[in-house]
């Protein structure tokens, strides 16, 4: 009897001390969420009444149609990019080459400044006086310059790649890290070329690490709000469309802005749930 | 060989160049030509970026917000993060990750939500209620590392206190406290940059009277003036990179894409 008491109020003590932290989730996150749904479902300015009108109407018209392939573009893009520059990259940092702990720090840098102060140093490197366009005129004027980068897609698309490729680069690098050399050195031994081991040996390996870091960079590009808002110009991704709806229009158009936040985070969830489950099958194995 | 070497420095410049330029373009004056380096150096866009911008309200704005944002979620990392550490709870994992959710999905989408709720409230526009925004993102994160901090804990140590007459308070401060110490100080700093460098929530939540660093550059950037907004990055970024500098060789980088920052 006694311990029964005692296990009651060891479950109680539980409960208290979890409850700040649910209180966190449900009040700040569960509860804003489900009002952004319901706005999303009313009449604009009214409190009464349910309608679709604003999902359909988004999801139908041109521009909202041109919102969501531009989104899912950049994300895609930035996230092939990174894939394309982490490989080789990871590869590179595993040797533990002189300067390797300075090189390593590098890839962090992107991780912890704000993607606004990002989007700023960018614009001013790619504007059309700032250095890349001066080391095209003064090491390859060949080339007839300057070229336009900020404020265009693939400009954008290399802001993107500049802020998030780190996720994917770190996870790589932590997998291949963790791997086995005596597998390498045994496909050596047999006589399999550099090549041939790093295709048919090494990459197959990491290809989980690799996985689970792109979903990583994907879902941030999906939900990149900063460097669009201040580098995107013309172009607008999800999030930047859910902002202007309120910030360009008098009165705000509450009700719209929350329908693409509510498609926006119900595409989050599904690559979330895609996440998790990369992540399941790496400990699987 | 030396082709490593060209991808790393090519690597490095193309990561570094932003900051480079930004803190150049801070100190130097009559740079429109096609000019490498600015012909003369100043100090006049920080004396704008301070006496006309008024960096110095901005900043206590910030240290405000973000002192109470850490406060506050520290206590919830501190108390929720001792009962995912050292209880068994069903469902520990599902419930973690769902803990974590907010810094997995994009602000903006629940920001709109949390705007509404803050301007029935009064939040909006104060110190309190950008903080508490804050926390949205930084508890999370502090429950997850309190709550392997927790778990890190060694039984033995505390059965010994207790086991020569020290009670639970003394116990605490002098068994436990120490031994958690490291993990509230590494979940203070990841919760200090996130608040402190928090974009979405603040834009839906600041006022005229609680302009904050990242608000203020953002608006500077809306005004023009290239030379003064850059003058205001430098400001606002050298406590992360000062802190990514003090941190990198105690921190795993995995726990850097982990919680470093949402999204």
């Amino acid at each position: 009897m006694r311990h029964l008491r005692s296990q009651r109020r060891e479950w109680l003590t539980t409960l208290l001390l979890l409850l700040p932290g649910f209180a966190v989730f449900l009040g700040l996150f569960v509860y804003p969420f489900i009002i952004t749904i319901v706005l999303s479902l009313r009449p604009e300015g009214q409190t009464t009444g349910w309608t679709l009108e604003y999902y359909t109407s988004f999801l139908a018209s041109e521009h909202g149609r041109q919102v969501i392939v531009l989104t899912f573009f950049l994300a895609i893009a930035t996230t092939l990019f990174s894939v394309l520059l982490s490989v080789p990259l990871a590869l590179v940092l595993r040797r533990k080459l002189r300067g390797h702990r300075f090189f390593r720090a590098v890839p962090l840098i992107p991780l912890v400044v704000p993607g606004l102060i990002g989007a700023l140093g960018l614009l001013l490197v790619f504007g059309s006086r700032g250095w890349f366009n001066l080391f095209i005129r003064d090491v390859l004027p060949f080339i007839h310059g300057p070229i336009a980068v900020n404020y265009t897609i693939s400009g954008l698309t290399l802001f993107y790649v500049w802020l998030y490729f780190p996720y994917t680069l770190l996870t790589t690098l932590s997998t291949l890290e963790g791997l086995d050399p005596g597998i390498e050195e045994a496909a050596q031994v047999s006589g399999a070329n550099p090549w041939k081991v790093l295709r048919h040996v090494v990459l197959p390996l990491i290809m989980p690490g690799i996985l689970s870091g792109s979903v990583l960079t994907f879902m941030n590009a999906f939900g990149a709000f900063s460097i669009p808002l201040v580098a995107g110009g013309n172009y607008r991704p999800l999030s930047v469309d859910v902002y202007k709806q309120i910030q360009l229009f008098v009165p705000a158009h509450w009700s719209q802005a929350c329908a693409i936040a509510v498609i926006m985070g119900v595409l989050q969830v599904v690559f979330l749930t895609f996440y998790m489950r990369v992540l399941r099958g790496r400990k699987v194995k | 060989m030396i082709l490593t070497y060209t991808l790393l420095v090519c690597l490095s410049i193309f990561i570094f160049s932003p900051f480079v330029l930004i803190m150049i373009k801070s100190i130097g004056k009559d740079w429109f030509g096609k000019l490498w380096l600015p012909p003369t150096l100043t100090l006049d866009w920080y004396k704008w970026a301070i006496n006309v911008a008024r960096l110095p309200e901005v900043m206590k704005n910030t240290i405000i917000v973000t002192g109470l944002a850490v406060a506050m979620s520290t206590i919830v990392g501190i108390f929720s993060g001792w009962a995912f550490g050292r209880r068994h709870l069903p469902g520990k994992e599902l419930l973690m990750s769902m803990i974590l959710l907010p810094r997995m999905i994009p602000p903006i989408t629940y920001a709109l939500g949390i705007a509404r709720i803050f301007y029935g409230l009064n939040l909006v526009n104060t110190h309190f209620g950008i903080a508490l925004a804050h926390v949205t993102l930084c508890a999370p994160y502090a429950i997850l590392v309190m709550s392997a901090t927790f778990e890190g804990l060694d039984e033995r140590m505390l059965e010994a206190a207790s086991v020569c007459g020290a009670n639970p308070l003394r116990t605490f401060f002098h068994v436990t406290l120490p031994q958690i110490m490291p993990g509230i100080l590494s979940s203070m700093i990841f919760t200090f940059t996130t608040s402190y460098n928090e974009f979405t929530l603040t834009l839906m939540t600041y006022g005229a009277d609680t302009l904050t660093l990242p608000i203020r550059t953002y608006l500077a950037v809306g005004e023009g003036y290239w030379e003064v907004t850059s003058a205001m990055s430098v400001i606002m970024v050298l406590p992360s990179l000062l802190i990514l500098f003090l941190i990198q060789r105690q921190v795993k980088p995995e726990q850097l894409v982990g919680g470093f920052k949402g999204l």
